[in-house]
Protein backbone atom coordinates (compact mmCIF):
# COMPACT_ATOMS: atom_id res chain seq x y z
CA UNK A 1 0.00 0.00 0.00
CA UNK A 2 2.75 2.39 0.98
CA UNK A 3 4.76 1.40 -2.03
CA UNK A 4 1.78 2.05 -4.27
CA UNK A 5 1.33 5.49 -2.75
CA UNK A 6 5.01 6.19 -3.24
CA UNK A 7 4.77 5.20 -6.89
CA UNK A 8 1.56 7.05 -7.69
CA UNK A 9 1.64 10.13 -5.50
CA UNK A 10 4.62 11.41 -3.68
CA UNK A 11 8.06 10.81 -4.99
CA UNK A 12 6.91 8.83 -7.99
CA UNK A 13 4.00 9.95 -10.09
CA UNK A 14 1.74 12.89 -9.62
CA UNK A 15 4.03 15.05 -7.52
CA UNK A 16 7.00 15.10 -9.90
CA UNK A 17 4.76 15.62 -12.90
CA UNK A 18 3.03 18.62 -11.32
CA UNK A 19 6.37 19.86 -10.09
CA UNK A 20 7.76 19.52 -13.60
CA UNK A 21 4.84 21.42 -15.10
CA UNK A 22 5.27 24.18 -12.52
CA UNK A 23 8.98 24.42 -13.33
CA UNK A 24 8.23 24.57 -17.02
CA UNK A 25 5.98 27.53 -16.29
CA UNK A 26 8.70 29.24 -14.24
CA UNK A 27 11.12 28.64 -17.09
CA UNK A 28 8.82 30.03 -19.77
CA UNK A 29 7.68 32.96 -17.65
CA UNK A 30 11.22 34.02 -16.77
CA UNK A 31 12.33 33.74 -20.39
CA UNK A 32 9.34 35.84 -21.41
CA UNK A 33 10.06 38.48 -18.79
CA UNK A 34 13.67 38.70 -19.91
CA UNK A 35 12.51 39.17 -23.49
CA UNK A 36 10.25 41.99 -22.30
CA UNK A 37 7.05 39.98 -22.73
CA UNK A 38 4.30 39.15 -20.29
CA UNK A 39 4.65 35.42 -20.62
CA UNK A 40 2.22 32.54 -20.17
CA UNK A 41 -0.33 32.20 -17.40
CA UNK A 42 0.43 29.92 -14.49
CA UNK A 43 -1.69 27.01 -15.72
CA UNK A 44 -0.32 27.12 -19.26
CA UNK A 45 1.77 23.90 -19.21
CA UNK A 46 -1.14 22.05 -17.61
CA UNK A 47 -3.53 23.28 -20.30
CA UNK A 48 -1.04 22.31 -23.01
CA UNK A 49 -0.70 18.77 -21.71
CA UNK A 50 -4.45 18.37 -21.14
CA UNK A 51 -5.17 19.58 -24.65
CA UNK A 52 -2.61 17.28 -26.20
CA UNK A 53 -4.03 14.33 -24.28
CA UNK A 54 -7.45 15.07 -25.74
CA UNK A 55 -6.28 15.29 -29.34
CA UNK A 56 -6.33 12.78 -32.11
CA UNK A 57 -3.25 10.58 -32.26
CA UNK A 58 -2.11 10.03 -35.81
CA UNK A 59 0.21 7.12 -36.50
CA UNK A 60 1.98 7.92 -39.75
CA UNK A 61 1.99 5.34 -42.50
CA UNK A 62 5.09 3.16 -42.40
CA UNK A 63 5.62 3.50 -38.67
CA UNK A 64 5.08 0.54 -36.37
CA UNK A 65 2.11 1.52 -34.22
CA UNK A 66 3.28 -0.47 -31.20
CA UNK A 67 6.67 1.24 -31.12
CA UNK A 68 5.19 4.59 -32.00
CA UNK A 69 2.77 4.47 -29.07
CA UNK A 70 5.06 2.62 -26.71
CA UNK A 71 8.15 4.82 -26.83
CA UNK A 72 6.64 7.86 -25.07
CA UNK A 73 5.39 5.59 -22.30
CA UNK A 74 8.82 4.03 -21.86
CA UNK A 75 10.42 7.47 -21.79
CA UNK A 76 8.05 8.78 -19.13
CA UNK A 77 8.37 5.59 -17.09
CA UNK A 78 12.16 5.81 -17.17
CA UNK A 79 12.34 9.37 -15.87
CA UNK A 80 9.67 8.65 -13.27
CA UNK A 81 11.79 5.76 -12.05
CA UNK A 82 14.78 8.06 -11.91
CA UNK A 83 12.72 10.41 -9.73
CA UNK A 84 12.48 7.68 -7.10
CA UNK A 85 16.22 7.90 -6.38
CA UNK A 86 16.61 11.65 -5.91
CA UNK A 87 15.78 13.62 -2.74
CA UNK A 88 12.64 15.42 -3.86
CA UNK A 89 11.48 17.96 -1.27
CA UNK A 90 14.57 17.08 0.74
CA UNK A 91 13.30 13.64 1.71
CA UNK A 92 16.07 11.13 1.23
CA UNK A 93 15.16 8.39 -1.21
CA UNK A 94 14.15 5.20 0.55
CA UNK A 95 15.03 2.84 -2.27
CA UNK A 96 18.67 3.82 -2.73
CA UNK A 97 21.40 1.25 -3.28
CA UNK A 98 25.11 1.40 -3.96
CA UNK A 99 25.54 2.74 -7.47
CA UNK A 100 22.11 4.28 -7.89
CA UNK A 101 23.74 7.49 -9.18
CA UNK A 102 24.80 5.68 -12.35
CA UNK A 103 21.36 4.12 -12.71
CA UNK A 104 19.67 7.49 -12.35
CA UNK A 105 21.88 9.13 -14.96
CA UNK A 106 21.26 6.32 -17.40
CA UNK A 107 17.54 6.34 -16.77
CA UNK A 108 17.65 9.99 -17.78
CA UNK A 109 19.47 8.96 -20.95
CA UNK A 110 16.71 6.48 -21.75
CA UNK A 111 14.51 9.52 -22.37
CA UNK A 112 16.94 10.80 -25.01
CA UNK A 113 17.27 7.36 -26.58
CA UNK A 114 13.49 7.05 -26.78
CA UNK A 115 13.33 10.46 -28.44
CA UNK A 116 15.89 9.43 -31.03
CA UNK A 117 14.15 6.10 -31.67
CA UNK A 118 10.82 7.89 -32.01
CA UNK A 119 12.34 10.20 -34.59
CA UNK A 120 13.90 7.43 -36.62
CA UNK A 121 10.74 5.34 -36.53
CA UNK A 122 9.03 7.36 -39.23
CA UNK A 123 10.27 7.87 -42.75
CA UNK A 124 9.80 11.59 -42.23
CA UNK A 125 13.05 13.37 -43.07
CA UNK A 126 12.71 15.97 -40.32
CA UNK A 127 12.18 13.29 -37.71
CA UNK A 128 15.19 11.41 -39.04
CA UNK A 129 17.40 14.49 -39.00
CA UNK A 130 16.21 15.30 -35.51
CA UNK A 131 16.99 11.76 -34.41
CA UNK A 132 20.55 11.85 -35.73
CA UNK A 133 21.12 15.22 -34.13
CA UNK A 134 19.66 14.00 -30.83
CA UNK A 135 22.02 11.03 -30.84
CA UNK A 136 25.02 13.14 -31.85
CA UNK A 137 24.28 15.50 -29.02
CA UNK A 138 23.78 12.60 -26.62
CA UNK A 139 27.22 11.24 -27.44
CA UNK A 140 28.81 14.62 -26.98
CA UNK A 141 27.41 15.77 -23.66
CA UNK A 142 26.94 12.42 -21.97
CA UNK A 143 30.57 11.81 -21.00
CA UNK A 144 31.28 15.30 -19.58
CA UNK A 145 27.94 15.30 -17.78
CA UNK A 146 28.67 11.95 -16.19
CA UNK A 147 32.18 13.05 -15.21
CA UNK A 148 30.80 16.24 -13.73
CA UNK A 149 28.32 14.34 -11.56
CA UNK A 150 30.97 11.81 -10.59
CA UNK A 151 33.15 14.57 -9.12
CA UNK A 152 31.16 14.78 -5.88
CA UNK A 153 30.91 10.99 -5.89
CA UNK A 154 34.71 10.72 -5.91
CA UNK A 155 35.24 13.06 -2.98
CA UNK A 156 32.41 11.42 -1.05
CA UNK A 157 33.85 8.00 -1.81
CA UNK A 158 30.51 6.51 -2.75
CA UNK A 159 28.30 6.07 -5.77
CA UNK A 160 25.12 6.17 -3.75
CA UNK A 161 23.10 9.36 -4.00
CA UNK A 162 22.12 9.34 -0.33
CA UNK A 163 25.72 9.06 0.88
CA UNK A 164 26.95 11.76 -1.47
CA UNK A 165 24.19 14.07 -0.30
CA UNK A 166 25.13 13.46 3.32
CA UNK A 167 28.69 14.33 2.47
CA UNK A 168 27.72 17.36 0.41
CA UNK A 169 25.32 18.91 2.89
CA UNK A 170 26.99 21.63 4.90
CA UNK A 171 29.76 22.22 2.39
CA UNK A 172 29.19 23.82 -0.94
CA UNK A 173 31.06 21.70 -3.46
CA UNK A 174 30.56 24.43 -6.05
CA UNK A 175 33.41 26.28 -4.30
CA UNK A 176 35.88 23.43 -4.63
CA UNK A 177 34.61 22.07 -7.96
CA UNK A 178 33.38 25.05 -9.96
CA UNK A 179 34.18 23.42 -13.29
CA UNK A 180 32.15 20.35 -12.43
CA UNK A 181 29.17 22.48 -11.44
CA UNK A 182 29.31 24.49 -14.61
CA UNK A 183 29.59 21.45 -16.83
CA UNK A 184 26.79 19.69 -14.99
CA UNK A 185 24.43 22.64 -15.50
CA UNK A 186 25.29 22.94 -19.18
CA UNK A 187 25.05 19.18 -19.58
CA UNK A 188 21.56 19.27 -18.14
CA UNK A 189 20.63 21.95 -20.64
CA UNK A 190 22.00 19.78 -23.41
CA UNK A 191 20.04 16.83 -22.14
CA UNK A 192 16.79 18.77 -22.15
CA UNK A 193 17.58 20.41 -25.51
CA UNK A 194 17.13 23.90 -24.09
CA UNK A 195 17.94 26.89 -26.31
CA UNK A 196 21.63 27.15 -26.94
CA UNK A 197 21.63 23.37 -27.40
CA UNK A 198 18.32 22.98 -29.21
CA UNK A 199 19.78 22.00 -32.58
CA UNK A 200 17.99 18.60 -32.36
CA UNK A 201 14.60 20.28 -32.43
CA UNK A 202 15.48 23.51 -34.17
CA UNK A 203 12.10 24.92 -35.11
CA UNK A 204 13.43 27.10 -37.86
CA UNK A 205 15.32 24.34 -39.66
CA UNK A 206 13.90 20.90 -39.05
CA UNK A 207 10.32 21.67 -37.92
CA UNK A 208 10.28 19.93 -34.55
CA UNK A 209 13.05 17.38 -34.84
CA UNK A 210 12.37 13.90 -33.60
CA UNK A 211 8.88 14.76 -32.40
CA UNK A 212 7.66 16.13 -35.74
CA UNK A 213 5.23 13.27 -36.36
CA UNK A 214 3.79 13.07 -32.85
CA UNK A 215 0.44 14.72 -32.44
CA UNK A 216 -1.60 13.88 -29.36
CA UNK A 217 -0.81 11.68 -26.42
CA UNK A 218 2.74 10.84 -27.51
CA UNK A 219 3.72 14.49 -27.61
CA UNK A 220 2.11 15.13 -24.23
CA UNK A 221 3.97 12.22 -22.64
CA UNK A 222 7.30 13.30 -24.12
CA UNK A 223 6.77 16.82 -22.82
CA UNK A 224 5.92 15.49 -19.38
CA UNK A 225 8.98 13.27 -19.47
CA UNK A 226 11.20 16.23 -20.27
CA UNK A 227 9.68 18.21 -17.43
CA UNK A 228 10.26 15.39 -14.97
CA UNK A 229 13.83 15.04 -16.23
CA UNK A 230 14.28 18.77 -15.58
CA UNK A 231 13.19 18.34 -11.95
CA UNK A 232 15.37 15.27 -11.43
CA UNK A 233 18.42 16.92 -12.97
CA UNK A 234 17.97 20.15 -11.03
CA UNK A 235 17.57 18.22 -7.79
CA UNK A 236 20.70 16.17 -8.43
CA UNK A 237 22.87 19.17 -9.26
CA UNK A 238 21.47 21.33 -6.45
CA UNK A 239 21.95 18.51 -3.97
CA UNK A 240 25.50 17.73 -5.05
CA UNK A 241 26.94 21.15 -5.64
CA UNK A 242 24.84 23.61 -3.66
CA UNK A 243 25.28 22.18 -0.20
CA UNK A 244 22.73 19.38 -0.10
CA UNK A 245 18.98 19.46 0.22
CA UNK A 246 17.85 19.17 3.82
CA UNK A 247 14.19 20.23 3.66
CA UNK A 248 11.43 21.38 1.36
CA UNK A 249 12.43 25.05 1.55
CA UNK A 250 15.98 24.30 0.53
CA UNK A 251 14.67 22.10 -2.27
CA UNK A 252 12.45 24.81 -3.72
CA UNK A 253 14.95 27.62 -3.17
CA UNK A 254 18.00 25.88 -4.54
CA UNK A 255 16.37 24.25 -7.54
CA UNK A 256 14.63 27.50 -8.48
CA UNK A 257 17.88 29.41 -8.18
CA UNK A 258 19.52 26.87 -10.46
CA UNK A 259 16.60 27.15 -12.87
CA UNK A 260 17.17 30.90 -12.88
CA UNK A 261 20.78 30.36 -13.97
CA UNK A 262 19.61 28.06 -16.75
CA UNK A 263 17.05 30.63 -17.92
CA UNK A 264 19.67 33.35 -18.11
CA UNK A 265 21.93 31.10 -20.17
CA UNK A 266 18.99 30.26 -22.44
CA UNK A 267 18.20 33.89 -23.11
CA UNK A 268 21.80 35.00 -23.50
CA UNK A 269 22.98 32.56 -26.15
CA UNK A 270 21.81 31.80 -29.65
CA UNK A 271 21.56 28.28 -30.96
CA UNK A 272 24.83 26.48 -31.65
CA UNK A 273 25.33 24.38 -34.74
CA UNK A 274 25.58 20.66 -34.14
CA UNK A 275 29.26 20.50 -35.17
CA UNK A 276 30.09 23.42 -32.89
CA UNK A 277 28.33 21.56 -30.10
CA UNK A 278 30.29 18.37 -30.52
CA UNK A 279 33.54 20.27 -30.79
CA UNK A 280 32.80 22.31 -27.72
CA UNK A 281 31.81 19.35 -25.57
CA UNK A 282 34.72 17.13 -26.47
CA UNK A 283 37.48 19.73 -26.79
CA UNK A 284 36.54 21.89 -23.83
CA UNK A 285 33.92 20.21 -21.70
CA UNK A 286 35.23 16.68 -21.51
CA UNK A 287 38.85 17.77 -21.10
CA UNK A 288 38.08 20.19 -18.30
CA UNK A 289 35.87 17.67 -16.52
CA UNK A 290 38.54 15.01 -16.87
CA UNK A 291 41.25 17.34 -15.60
CA UNK A 292 39.21 18.20 -12.55
CA UNK A 293 38.41 14.56 -12.00
CA UNK A 294 42.07 13.58 -12.05
CA UNK A 295 42.86 16.44 -9.70
CA UNK A 296 40.21 15.22 -7.29
CA UNK A 297 41.52 11.68 -7.38
CA UNK A 298 45.06 12.97 -6.83
CA UNK A 299 43.91 15.04 -3.88
CA UNK A 300 42.06 12.07 -2.48
CA UNK A 301 45.12 9.81 -2.70
CA UNK A 302 47.37 12.51 -1.30
CA UNK A 303 45.12 13.22 1.67
CA UNK A 304 44.73 9.52 2.34
CA UNK A 305 48.50 9.12 2.75
CA UNK B 1 -24.37 4.15 -12.35
CA UNK B 2 -25.32 5.61 -15.71
CA UNK B 3 -25.59 9.02 -14.08
CA UNK B 4 -22.09 8.70 -12.67
CA UNK B 5 -20.73 7.79 -16.06
CA UNK B 6 -22.55 10.74 -17.59
CA UNK B 7 -21.08 13.10 -15.00
CA UNK B 8 -17.63 11.69 -15.65
CA UNK B 9 -17.99 12.21 -19.38
CA UNK B 10 -19.26 15.74 -18.88
CA UNK B 11 -16.35 16.57 -16.63
CA UNK B 12 -13.89 15.16 -19.14
CA UNK B 13 -15.44 17.14 -21.94
CA UNK B 14 -15.35 20.31 -19.89
CA UNK B 15 -11.67 19.81 -19.16
CA UNK B 16 -11.06 19.18 -22.84
CA UNK B 17 -12.81 22.36 -23.92
CA UNK B 18 -11.05 24.37 -21.24
CA UNK B 19 -7.69 23.06 -22.38
CA UNK B 20 -8.52 23.68 -26.02
CA UNK B 21 -9.48 27.27 -25.34
CA UNK B 22 -6.42 27.93 -23.24
CA UNK B 23 -3.78 26.36 -25.40
CA UNK B 24 -4.33 27.00 -29.10
CA UNK B 25 -1.20 26.23 -31.07
CA UNK B 26 -1.02 27.68 -34.52
CA UNK B 27 0.69 26.96 -37.79
CA UNK B 28 1.01 29.51 -40.52
CA UNK B 29 0.70 28.69 -44.20
CA UNK B 30 1.07 31.01 -47.15
CA UNK B 31 -0.69 29.72 -50.23
CA UNK B 32 0.19 32.58 -52.51
CA UNK B 33 -0.09 35.82 -50.59
CA UNK B 34 1.93 38.92 -51.42
CA UNK B 35 3.68 38.56 -48.03
CA UNK B 36 1.95 41.60 -46.58
CA UNK B 37 -0.29 39.43 -44.45
CA UNK B 38 2.59 37.18 -43.41
CA UNK B 39 4.57 40.12 -42.13
CA UNK B 40 1.60 41.19 -40.06
CA UNK B 41 1.26 37.69 -38.63
CA UNK B 42 4.92 37.71 -37.68
CA UNK B 43 4.42 41.12 -36.09
CA UNK B 44 1.60 39.58 -34.08
CA UNK B 45 4.00 37.05 -32.65
CA UNK B 46 6.61 39.58 -31.58
CA UNK B 47 7.05 40.60 -27.92
CA UNK B 48 4.99 43.74 -28.46
CA UNK B 49 1.77 41.74 -28.76
CA UNK B 50 3.07 38.60 -27.02
CA UNK B 51 0.54 35.92 -27.88
CA UNK B 52 2.08 33.51 -25.39
CA UNK B 53 0.06 35.16 -22.65
CA UNK B 54 -3.03 33.58 -24.23
CA UNK B 55 -1.19 30.31 -24.65
CA UNK B 56 -0.90 30.77 -28.41
CA UNK B 57 2.28 29.30 -29.80
CA UNK B 58 3.53 29.07 -33.34
CA UNK B 59 4.41 25.50 -34.22
CA UNK B 60 6.45 24.27 -37.12
CA UNK B 61 4.80 20.91 -37.54
CA UNK B 62 1.16 20.58 -38.67
CA UNK B 63 0.92 17.57 -36.37
CA UNK B 64 1.32 19.81 -33.33
CA UNK B 65 -1.07 22.56 -34.41
CA UNK B 66 -4.72 23.22 -33.65
CA UNK B 67 -5.21 26.33 -35.75
CA UNK B 68 -4.17 26.78 -39.37
CA UNK B 69 -3.63 30.45 -40.14
CA UNK B 70 -3.89 30.88 -43.91
CA UNK B 71 -2.92 33.89 -45.93
CA UNK B 72 -3.36 34.77 -49.55
CA UNK B 73 -5.36 33.33 -52.41
CA UNK B 74 -4.82 29.69 -53.32
CA UNK B 75 -2.66 29.24 -56.37
CA UNK B 76 -2.94 26.15 -58.49
CA UNK B 77 0.40 24.90 -57.21
CA UNK B 78 -0.35 25.55 -53.55
CA UNK B 79 -3.78 23.89 -53.57
CA UNK B 80 -2.52 20.37 -52.99
CA UNK B 81 -0.05 21.54 -50.33
CA UNK B 82 -2.71 23.49 -48.49
CA UNK B 83 -5.01 20.50 -48.47
CA UNK B 84 -2.20 18.23 -47.35
CA UNK B 85 -1.17 20.53 -44.50
CA UNK B 86 -4.79 20.65 -43.41
CA UNK B 87 -5.13 16.89 -43.52
CA UNK B 88 -1.93 16.39 -41.56
CA UNK B 89 -3.35 18.25 -38.60
CA UNK B 90 -4.96 16.13 -35.89
CA UNK B 91 -8.58 16.68 -34.86
CA UNK B 92 -9.94 19.00 -33.50
CA UNK B 93 -8.60 21.58 -35.94
CA UNK B 94 -9.64 25.05 -37.01
CA UNK B 95 -8.78 27.40 -39.85
CA UNK B 96 -8.44 31.16 -39.83
CA UNK B 97 -8.28 32.97 -43.17
CA UNK B 98 -6.30 36.19 -42.85
CA UNK B 99 -6.55 39.02 -45.38
CA UNK B 100 -8.84 39.96 -48.22
CA UNK B 101 -7.10 37.62 -50.63
CA UNK B 102 -7.71 34.65 -48.39
CA UNK B 103 -11.37 35.58 -48.15
CA UNK B 104 -12.22 36.40 -51.74
CA UNK B 105 -9.12 36.26 -53.86
CA UNK B 106 -8.74 40.00 -53.41
CA UNK B 107 -6.22 41.66 -55.65
CA UNK B 108 -5.46 38.38 -57.37
CA UNK B 109 -9.05 37.63 -58.35
CA UNK B 110 -9.31 36.28 -61.86
CA UNK B 111 -5.61 35.64 -62.31
CA UNK B 112 -4.79 32.70 -64.58
CA UNK B 113 -2.86 30.87 -61.86
CA UNK B 114 -5.38 31.23 -59.04
CA UNK B 115 -7.83 28.58 -57.90
CA UNK B 116 -9.74 30.97 -55.68
CA UNK B 117 -10.07 31.70 -52.00
CA UNK B 118 -9.27 29.50 -49.05
CA UNK B 119 -12.74 28.14 -48.40
CA UNK B 120 -12.93 26.70 -51.87
CA UNK B 121 -10.22 24.28 -50.77
CA UNK B 122 -10.61 23.73 -47.03
CA UNK B 123 -13.34 24.72 -44.54
CA UNK B 124 -12.69 28.03 -42.78
CA UNK B 125 -13.89 28.91 -39.26
CA UNK B 126 -12.95 32.58 -38.93
CA UNK B 127 -12.30 35.30 -41.52
CA UNK B 128 -10.11 38.30 -40.71
CA UNK B 129 -10.63 41.30 -42.99
CA UNK B 130 -7.99 43.76 -44.12
CA UNK B 131 -5.27 44.24 -46.66
CA UNK B 132 -3.28 43.41 -44.65
CA UNK B 133 -5.14 43.21 -41.34
CA UNK B 134 -3.45 44.77 -38.33
CA UNK B 135 -2.05 42.48 -35.63
CA UNK B 136 -4.92 43.56 -33.37
CA UNK B 137 -7.37 42.27 -35.95
CA UNK B 138 -5.55 38.94 -36.18
CA UNK B 139 -5.60 38.58 -32.39
CA UNK B 140 -9.30 39.46 -32.48
CA UNK B 141 -9.81 36.70 -35.03
CA UNK B 142 -8.16 34.14 -32.79
CA UNK B 143 -10.19 35.32 -29.79
CA UNK B 144 -13.39 35.06 -31.87
CA UNK B 145 -12.49 31.49 -32.70
CA UNK B 146 -11.94 30.69 -29.03
CA UNK B 147 -15.26 32.35 -28.20
CA UNK B 148 -16.88 30.14 -30.77
CA UNK B 149 -15.49 27.10 -29.01
CA UNK B 150 -16.81 28.33 -25.69
CA UNK B 151 -20.16 29.11 -27.27
CA UNK B 152 -20.48 25.62 -28.61
CA UNK B 153 -19.86 24.43 -25.06
CA UNK B 154 -22.69 26.65 -23.78
CA UNK B 155 -24.98 25.43 -26.52
CA UNK B 156 -24.31 21.86 -25.53
CA UNK B 157 -25.24 22.68 -21.97
CA UNK B 158 -28.43 24.40 -23.06
CA UNK B 159 -29.34 21.43 -25.19
CA UNK B 160 -28.76 19.20 -22.20
CA UNK B 161 -31.03 21.21 -19.89
CA UNK B 162 -33.72 21.19 -22.54
CA UNK B 163 -33.65 17.42 -22.75
S1 LIG C 1 -4.78 40.78 -48.36
FE1 LIG C 1 -3.41 42.38 -49.08
S2 LIG C 1 -1.56 42.07 -47.89
FE2 LIG C 1 -2.76 40.21 -47.71
S3 LIG C 1 -1.99 38.88 -49.30
FE3 LIG C 1 -3.73 40.00 -50.17
S4 LIG C 1 -2.83 41.76 -51.16
FE4 LIG C 1 -1.27 40.95 -49.79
Amino acid sequence: MNALLALLLFPGGLFVMLNGLAYEWVDRKLVARMQNRLGPRWFQPLADVAKLLGKEEIVPRGADARWFNGLPIVALAAVLTAALYVPLLGILPSVGFAGDLIVTIYLLSVLTLCLALAGSLTSDRFGLLGATRTLTQLFSYEAPFLLALLGPAVVAGSWQIGTILNYASGQWLIVTQPIGFFIAVIGLMGKLELPPFDAPEAHTEIVAGALTEYSGRGLALFRLAKNVALVVGLTLIAGFYLGGIANAFEFVGKTLALLGVIVVLQVLFARLRIDQLVGMWWRVGALLALAQWLLLIGWKLWSAN
Amino acid sequence: MIKLEQAWHDALRQIKTWAQINSPWAIHFNSGSCNGCDIEILATLTPRYDLERFGIKLQGSPRHADILICTGPVTRQARERLRRVYEQMPEPKFVIAVGSCAISGGAFQGCYNIVGHIDQVIPVDVYVLGCPPRPEAIIDGVVKLLQKLELSKDERQRAKTNE
